[in-house]
């Protein structure tokens, strides 16, 4: 008898982490996916203090080669079903493209798409037979919009974007959701990984983990994209509106990396 | 004193081959890339003829890991400099994505996306310390929306487009430029490798690849997205402003009802 679980990639900290807290609270068992496994066993204990949680625990680098078919071949060991896909692995790099080493741009891309493809290629067809499933894919409001100096970090969320819209449509009536969530700004260890100065965004802006998951919860099953914050979603409508270049550019006097 | 050249990859059809032609009519050096190497030796021979310059062949499959880099030691062994770097190769793939093989998908993503922003990543450097340069991405309409059946492509072309935007804004007043070029319908090899039905697509949508490559090639350093004829130019704007779930449900319900 083999157990449905929701796979959580990247759980262990920021949103993946209360992405993994939130499903567990509706009872569901968790996979939890990152590379640290030591954050990952306190997050596990944590949970399974709780009512009665199965949470399992993979590490993972999700950027080595073969390391997708090798996780979902470990799931398979232990007798577990994807039922939930959760793809929030994901970092970003920040500052003049040409300056950043070429390498990391690579495993941002790597990591952000290839994995997100991959798994969701993998998982998608047993979903489908079984006729339910949720694929969820955490993307940015950087999806929306150019973001230069975070140029690689955004394209991937426009590719994440736009390919969870397209498979959701494509899936309609099977029964499995295609969910993509877009968060903006969201207090995590993202921006200690990047130079961005966030001192001068305003609080209303700011969202915590546990409200981004919360949201992201509540709306599988009500549409293809989720843009979490009323601000965020303010923005997103916005831009749309205003052209593309200008957009770039007020995107870039944010993100534009501190001199020195 | 090192050579000054062009490198367009996938040069061996279609648009790549129209733009190798257009490129050596303004008297600049080439380097074709491509797997098919006789097709391009062809190529080189035909374009060395009618005009006075220089084209130089190199074997590459983009798909394969490592290859950008090879290519790029390649150049450099044979003392050339890329002033102009020509990402044109990439290809689709069509059908539901769940059915569709992931090995495919994922080569999808390395050849549209990563071997263009890792070309870009080791050649971009010299170019802004030259302060001159340009990068031209060939992406398609297809990025500005998500499109159902062909999910992936369309995601990868949304990473380009949004990747070449942000990337402009960071190289203004280096001298360098980006250049997204967004062809729709055109006569190419591309309908049938992605297995495309497109007898339902009117001739008015139609262009030739050489009014494509003449577009693209007056572009350069002169805006960031060309998209190229008034009707793909109308329809990219009305897919920015439409809702991105209509786009994707009315791919679907297209998609489906030629299939049947």
């Amino acid at each position: 008898m083999s157990t449905e679980v929701a796979l959580v990639t990247g759980a262990s900290s920021g949103i993946g982490e209360a992405l993994a807290r939130r499903i567990a609270r509706d009872g569901r068992a968790l996979a939890l996916v990152a590379r640290r496994v030591g954050r990952l066993e306190e997050l596990a204990a944590a949970l399974r203090s709780g009512p009665g949680v199965e949470v399992h625990v993979v590490p993972a680098d999700l950027t080595a080669p073969g390391a997708c078919p090798e996780l979902l071949a470990e799931l398979g060991r232990r007798g577990l079903v994807v039922d939930w896909l959760v793809n929030n692995a994901g970092f970003g790099t920040n500052g003049r493209f040409w300056e950043l080493p070429v390498e990391r741009e690579l495993e941002e891309i790597t990591l952000n798409v290839e994995a997100l493809v991959e798994l969701t290629g993998r998982c998608l067809p047993g979903m489908v037979e079984r006729g339910r499933g949720v694929v969820m894919n955490v993307a940015s409001v950087g999806g929306f919009v150019p973001g230069p100096y975070m140029a690689t970090y955004t394209a991937t969320k426009a590719f994440v974007l736009t390919f969870s819209e397209a498979v959701a449509a494509e899936l309609a009536g099977t029964g499995v959701e295609v969910l993509c969530v877009c968060p903006g700004l969201t207090r995590t260890e993202f921006q200690s990984h990047v130079a961005v100065d966030t001192g001068i965004l305003p609080e209303l802006a700011w969202q915590s983990a546990d409200e981004v998951a919360d949201e992201a919860v509540r709306a599988v099953g009500r549409g293809a994209v989720v843009v979490s914050g009323l601000v965020n979603r303010l923005t997103v409508n916005a831009a749309k509106f205003l052209p593309r270049a200008l957009v770039a550019r007020i995107g870039g006097g944010v993100l534009r990396p501190k001199a020195g | 004193m090192a050579r000054t050249v062009a490198l367009v990859t996938g040069a061996s059809s279609g648009i790549g081959t129209a733009l190798a032609r257009r490129i050596a009519g303004e008297g600049r050096d080439l380097v074709l890339t491509a797997r098919r190497v006789d097709r391009l030796e062809a190529l080189a021979g035909e374009i060395g003829g009618q005009h006075q310059v220089r084209v130089e062949v190199i074997g590459a499959d983009l798909a394969r890991p490592g290859a950008p880099a090879e290519l790029v030691a390649e150049v450099e062994r044979r003392g050339l400099e890329v002033e102009w770097l020509v990402n044109n190769a990439g290809f689709g793939t069509g059908g539901r994505f769940d059915r569709l093989p992931v090995a495919r998908e994922l080569d999808e993503i390395r050849v549209n996306v990563k071997a263009p922003v890792e070309l870009a990543g080791r050649l971009m450097p010299a170019m802004v310390r030259r302060g001159r340069g340009a990068v031209v991405n060939v992406a398609s309409v297809a990025g500005f929306g998500p499109m159902a059946y062909t999910a992936t492509y369309a995601a990868t072309k949304a990473f380009l487009i949004s990747w070449s935007e942000a990337v402009a804004a960071e190289l203004r007043g280096s001298g360098v430029s980006v250049l997204c070029v967004c062809p729709g319908f055109t006569r190419t090899e591309f309908q049938e490798t992605a297995g495309l039905d497109v007898g339902g697509v009117p001739g008015v949508l139609w262009m030739s690849a050489e009014a494509v490559a003449d577009q693209a090639v007056a572009a350069i350093g002169r805006q960031t997205v060309l998209v190229t004829g008034p009707l793909n130019w109308l329809t990219s704007v009305g897919m920015r402003l439409a809702p991105r779930s209509a786009i994707a449900r009315a791919t679907a319900m297209a998609s489906r009802r030629r299939t049947g």
